[in-house]
């Protein structure tokens, strides 16, 4: 599984900006500190079949996650950009992260789950309680 | 006399490197040995010429060095009456010295042989008293110590037969040189089909679109269906390995590369799949691929993990209490990562039935997109159980000892072998009647009859 340090990307916050340019906010920066405000973090697209499908897992293990409809976000189509370019793959949704760590997309998710590591990070997370 | 240490190549006007002509005056000790790396140097040149991308240029040499003793079973090129009664062995013309033309002649005898050939003739006209063989470089240590224990004050007698062993040394480096290149080539030839055949397969070529176009099934369908059926021999001689392996009381480690192999068997299988979902997912979903009992099972495209682990539990005794915790949360976890699927595939059935119906049509083609895209998805949904049924069975392994994970994967196998031999069954049951009592007996004495030997059928 990926492990993402927190605030690594915050030094690439340029400190002077013109005038002119517009105060954005760098999209994966603005996907972790989403990603840290909740013990399971789910970025997804309401029309999306597969975050459907992510999400039912998650409820059916007594999981309550916090879910981020891209398509539901001003920003979200850069966020989407940046998944992809974190993922190195397409699509960009769903993409699991758990106790502010990126776990990944579907198939890593059900891998972990299947290994037998899925749980015991949710427990450490605060996701579950047995 | 100065004539004889003058080098045969020079002497016809091959190509020769300047360096080796200047040797006329130097013991006769080096002239053999300059003459045969000269000659290695020549043909290393003549092989890269000829081998161009396919082979690095340092294989020439090693090759060489693969036949130490030569073969014998050359065409004998016709030689003219000047042939000495001497000759043992063949000496045939296995002339092929030209450096650009060698991919060209795939047999030893050549037209650009013949040439030379006359001209060896002339020499070997000369002395008849001596038998030319493969030996004939053994021979020469001999003369040569012959020679500088006579202070260089050599006889024509002894001159001729140096020369004849020249000659005939000669003779069989470029012999085995010509075998060597025929080798070569013939290597090149099938690196070549076996790249076309790669090329063809991946394209669909002729195979597949025959099969396609008798079956009317797709081109991906033809050639997943194909690599199938060649996945299921594999099957049945990794099962056999796995029979063999328990029964000889392999040690651990032996018994773990068999269980190993078969392990990455299924990762071969689930690659195929990979390739299949790309090219026609639907004929992965309705499963044509697999026999109507195994059909009867399907989900998503392929065996429901859970139900797998449900089928081996009973019989994978005795376990530790510990593998049997691993074995009921592999199972649970396996069951609701099935579930969630399940539930995704509802949603996208939903939605492209909201879709396909959807109300008034405002623009069918704009629809019918919105529905194509919507139906890819459905790509997603086999990859991720095929991805599924993958991870089940490494997991599987991992709580299992190797004795354990052989016997369990013999178990998976034997199963899907009964499953298929069902199939076949049912395909052949007889069906004049509909007389409902008759015809279940006679498939119960015929799966009778054929539990013993259930391994054989295998195929569909």
């Amino acid at each position: 599984m990926h492990c993402q340090t927190t605030g690594s990307w915050g030094s690439y916050m340029p400190t002077t900006r013109t005038a002119a340019t517009v105060v954005v906010g760098d999209p994966l920066e603005r996907i972790e500190r989403l990603a840290s405000e909740n013990a399971v973090v789910i970025f997804s697209m309401s029309s999306c079949c597969m975050c459907h499908a992510v999400k039912r897992l998650f409820c059916g293990m007594g999981v309550n996650p916090s879910v981020i409809e891209l398509d539901q976000d001003p920003r979200g189509r850069d966020m989407e950009k940046a998944l992809i370019r974190l993922l190195g793959a397409s699509p960009a949704v769903p993409v699991v992260f758990v106790g502010g760590k990126l776990v990944g997309a579907m198939d890593r998710v059900m891998a972990s789950h299947i290994n037998g590591t899925l749980v015991p990070l949710l427990k450490q997370a605060g996701a579950l309680w047995l | 006399m100065a004539n004889h240490n003058i080098p045969y190549a020079v002497l016809h006007g091959m190509n020769v490197p300047t360096s080796f002509i200047h040797q006329e005056g130097s013991s006769f000790d080096f002239g053999e040995l300059e003459e045969a790396i000269v000659l290695q140097g020549v043909k290393i040149r003549n092989d890269d010429e000829a081998k161009a991308p396919l082979f690095t240029t340092g294989r020439p040499a090693a090759t060489l060095e693969m036949f130490p003793s030569w073969p014998m079973r050359f065409h004998q090129t016709p030689r003219g009456s000047s042939k000495s009664g001497g000759e043992s062995t063949d000496s045939g013309s296995a002339v092929n010295t030209n450096s650009s033309k060698t991919e060209n002649q795939l047999e030893p005898e050549s037209p650009i042989s013949t040439k030379k050939t006359t001209p060896l003739d002339q020499q070997q006209g000369m002395a008849s008293d001596i038998s030319r063989t493969g030996t004939s470089i053994a021979k020469l240590p001999q003369e040569k110590r012959r020679g500088s224990t006579s202070e260089k004050q050599l006889d024509a007698k002894t001159l001729r037969r140096l020369a004849q062993n020249r000659e005939a040394a000669r003779k069989s480096r470029l012999r085995k040189k010509a075998y060597v290149q025929q080798l070569e080539s013939s290597r090149i030839k099938l690196t070549q089909l076996e790249q076309d055949l790669q090329r063809a397969r991946s394209q669909g070529f002729f195979l597949g679109g025959c099969a396609a176009a008798v079956g009317n099934i797709s081109t991906g369908a033809a050639i997943f269906d194909m690599e199938y059926s060649r996945w299921l021999e594999d099957d049945q001689r990794h099962m056999s390995e796995l029979r063999t392996g328990l029964n000889a009381h392999l040690s651990d480690s032996d018994l773990r590369i068999i269980v190993d192999s078969y392990i990455s068997h299924y990762d071969e299988l689930f690659r195929l799949k990979v390739a299949a979902v790309k090219a026609d997912v639907f004929h992965l979903l309705t499963g044509m691929w697999a026999t109507p009992a195994e059909r009867c099972f399907l989900w998503m495209g392929g065996f429901r993990p859970s139900e797998l682990i449900k089928m081996l539990i009973s019989q994978l005794d005795p376990l530790t209490e510990q593998q049997v915790m691993g074995i009921y949360s592999l199972q649970h976890s396996s069951q609701q990562a099935e579930e969630a699927l399940t539930q995704g595939l509802e949603q996208l059935h939903q939605s492209l039935i909201d879709t396909v119906a959807g109300g008034p049509v405002i623009d069918g083609m704009q629809q019918m997109a919105v529905a194509l895209g919507k139906l890819a998805n459905l790509e997603g949904f086999v990859r991720q159980a095929d991805n599924l049924r993958q991870q089940t069975l490494h997991q599987l392994s991992r709580i299992l000892t190797v004795r354990q994970a052989a016997r369990c994967f013999l178990m998976i196998g034997e199963y899907y072998g009964r499953l298929r031999a069902l199939s076949s069954l049912w395909a052949s049951r007889p069906r004049e009647s509909m007389m409902g009592d008759d015809h279940s007996c006679q498939t119960t004495t015929d799966l009778q009859m054929v539990q013993p030997s259930q391994n054989h059928f295998s195929n569909f």
